[in-house]
């Protein structure tokens, strides 16, 4: 395997909704599948200052065919997108859908066969199509989302089984990591409390983020004067899958993504300078996720490094990391096998503020899987969103005092599809 | 009759030896490693040569956490919260299941972890519709 792009890409434009409900979300109620789509495409484009006719292809991505019903899903939402008459394809790859689908165009791209290329990822895992109606809509359960999105996990064995994905991403991976490093079970919960206050500071600081209420204000609100009680508080906070509590965990959204990925000389009228496509990872596996160490996830290991090693890039050169956090100690752990953090030390520096967008090891600055909220096939764009923002100087208040040079995305696409993309200059 | 010769479904040969009680693998004749549970592939070289085996039951129960209620699967809604598994079988093989013989409450969990490594036997569980892998507290 040669591992390399043979000409420079770059990411033209990028664009993301807000994440959260089509019923009841500010700024997303009553819109479509379609609708809703269009706005992140929209504003990918004209952050490139492009059409969509002037894209050669597209890369249309989701994940969930039960809740977000366009299969063929780029022929369908032509009309909505200004694309018609486009070479494209429809595809998944779960919650790495749209890093995978930016890989490809990148592919494209380098290979020289075609010059623009939109990339873009829809998921609705909070509500689907109510009966027949083309535009109204009702909530799916928990319990439905959960089993819907079951379906990628091994369906001969692991599921049919018992499999469980809070117990085989948080409650085992969160043992191992005590065990290995020796932490107690009350330093853990310690440790996760805040790594949850930081990703709820950072999307209370996100206009388009799906929870934005800091973990302190959803204590006051509650009744609580500290908000550790409210966080070991079996009512508000149960365990999930102990010794992992509910605010550990991703959030369900509705939301869409969208990238513009291109050769860099074929661009014009851009509305900011395009940022290198580095270097991209993909490595996936059945169950069991793990060995006998349940914090070191080799497909993990072998996407970042496949990444790294094409951008050229060393770890140290990392400015900006997120990594899949649907589980945050299984995102912990990401970040200590890329070497981001010390191994043994991601919980001592949640607890001592450097995860933050202020600290000097930032992460998930959009808020993460938790905060900023999770649309399946939608999500890895909202994250590389973010790190382009962060590199341009755009995220606002929730701003890196420094500007990333050079960010990495990790994503675990289910069950699991794990990719990297590193991103830097062109 | 028929000359087409019928192909049986490793995964139904699975968990018709799970109502007997038996554990099915494939060993593979290249690399003698064991695909635990079974499939046409050994999942360790990725040669084909692969033959029916068993495996002992017998195995070591590393890391225990339960599931969330109501179960994410309507098979498992009687049962939930369950305690489920991290588990390495004698053969060598990494293996996630139901526990049984410890309840699903932090006491009980705590009081595993802190124990270490124990061992655990395979068993058959039972459900509504199908036999699924278990593993019991040994001793």
């Amino acid at each position: 395997m040669r591992n390399m792009l043979r000409e420079p890409v770059a990411i033209a434009g990028v664009g993301c909704s807000r994440f959260g409900d089509l019923l009841s979300t500010p700024g997303l109620k009553g819109l479509s599948l379609q609708e809703l789509t269009a706005t992140a495409v929209k504003e990918a484009l004209d952050d490139a200052g492009l059409s969509g006719q002037d894209v050669d292809a597209v890369f249309a991505g989701n994940a969930m065919v039960h809740s977000s019903q366009v299969p063929g899903t780029y022929t369908q939402l032509a009309k909505w997108t200004g694309t018609q008459f486009k070479a494209g394809v429809h595809f998944e790859a779960q919650c790495s859908t749209t890093s995978v689908g930016a890989a490809m165009a990148a592919m494209a791209v380098a290979a020289g066969v075609y010059d623009v290329c939109l990339v873009y990822g829809l998921e609705t895992t909070r509500t689907k199509v109510k009966g027949y109606s083309p535009y109204e809509r009702e909530p799916i359960s928990h319990q439905q989302t959960w089993l819907w999105t079951d379906m990628a996990v091994n369906q001969a064995y692991g599921v049919p089984q018992g499999y469980d994905i809070f117990s085989t991403y948080n409650g085992l991976v969160a043992l191992g990591y005590c065990r290995k490093y020796g932490i107690s079970i009350e330093d853990y919960d310690r440790g996760m409390f805040e790594l949850c206050r930081t990703r709820r500071l950072h999307g209370s600081m996100n206009p388009k983020a799906n929870v934005q209420e800091t973990l302190e204000a959803k204590a006051a609100s509650e009744g609580f004067s500290d908000p550790y009680d409210l966080w070991r508080s079996d009512q508000h906070n149960p365990f999930v899958a102990w010794p992992s509590r509910l605010m550990s965990l991703v959030t369900t959204a509705d939301g869409a993504s969208a990238l513009v990925i291109a050769r860099p000389g074929a661009l014009r009228g851009a509305k900011a300078a395009p940022i290198g496509f580095k270097g991209f990872g993909i490595c996936y596996s059945d169950l069991p996720w793990y060995g006998e160490d349940p914090t070191q996830w080799e497909f993990d290991r072998r996407a970042c490094q496949a990444a790294m090693d094409m951008a050229g890039i060393k770890a140290r050169d990392l400015g900006y990391l997120h990594t899949h956090d649907c589980s945050h100690i299984s995102g912990l752990c990401t970040a200590e096998m890329i070497g981001y953090l010390k191994a043994g030390e991601g919980l001592t520096a949640a607890r001592e503020g450097r995860l933050r967008f202020d600290g000097d090891r930032p992460m998930s600055t959009h808020g993460g899987r938790h905060a900023f909220g999770h649309a399946w096939g939608a999500s890895a764009g909202s994250d590389i969103y973010e790190a382009a923002l962060q590199m341009r100087g755009q995220a606002g208040r929730r701003q890196m005092p420094k500007r990333p040079e050079v960010a990495m995305i990790h994503t675990h696409g289910y069950a699991m599809i794990s990719t990297a993309v590193v991103l830097g200059a062109i | 009759m028929s000359n087409e010769e019928t192909r049986p479904s490793a995964i139904r040969w699975y968990y018709e030896g799970l109502k007997e009680g038996v554990f099915r693998a494939m060993r593979c004749s290249t690399c003698g490693q064991l695909t635990f549970p079974p499939t046409g592939c050994c999942e360790h070289c990725g040669s084909w040569s692969v033959e029916g085996a068993e495996i002992s039951g017998e195995g070591t129960l590393l890391f225990a956490t339960h599931n969330i209620a109501p179960a994410c699967h309507p098979r498992f809604e009687a049962i939930a919260p369950y305690v489920y598994g991290h588990i390495r079988l004698k053969e060598g093989n990494i293996v996630q299941a139901i526990v049984l013989g410890v309840e699903a409450v932090p006491d009980q969990l705590h009081a595993l972890f802190k124990r270490g490594p124990v061992p655990v036997k395979a068993e058959t569980l039972t459900m509504q519709d199908l036999p699924v892998l278990a593993f019991r507290l040994a001793g």
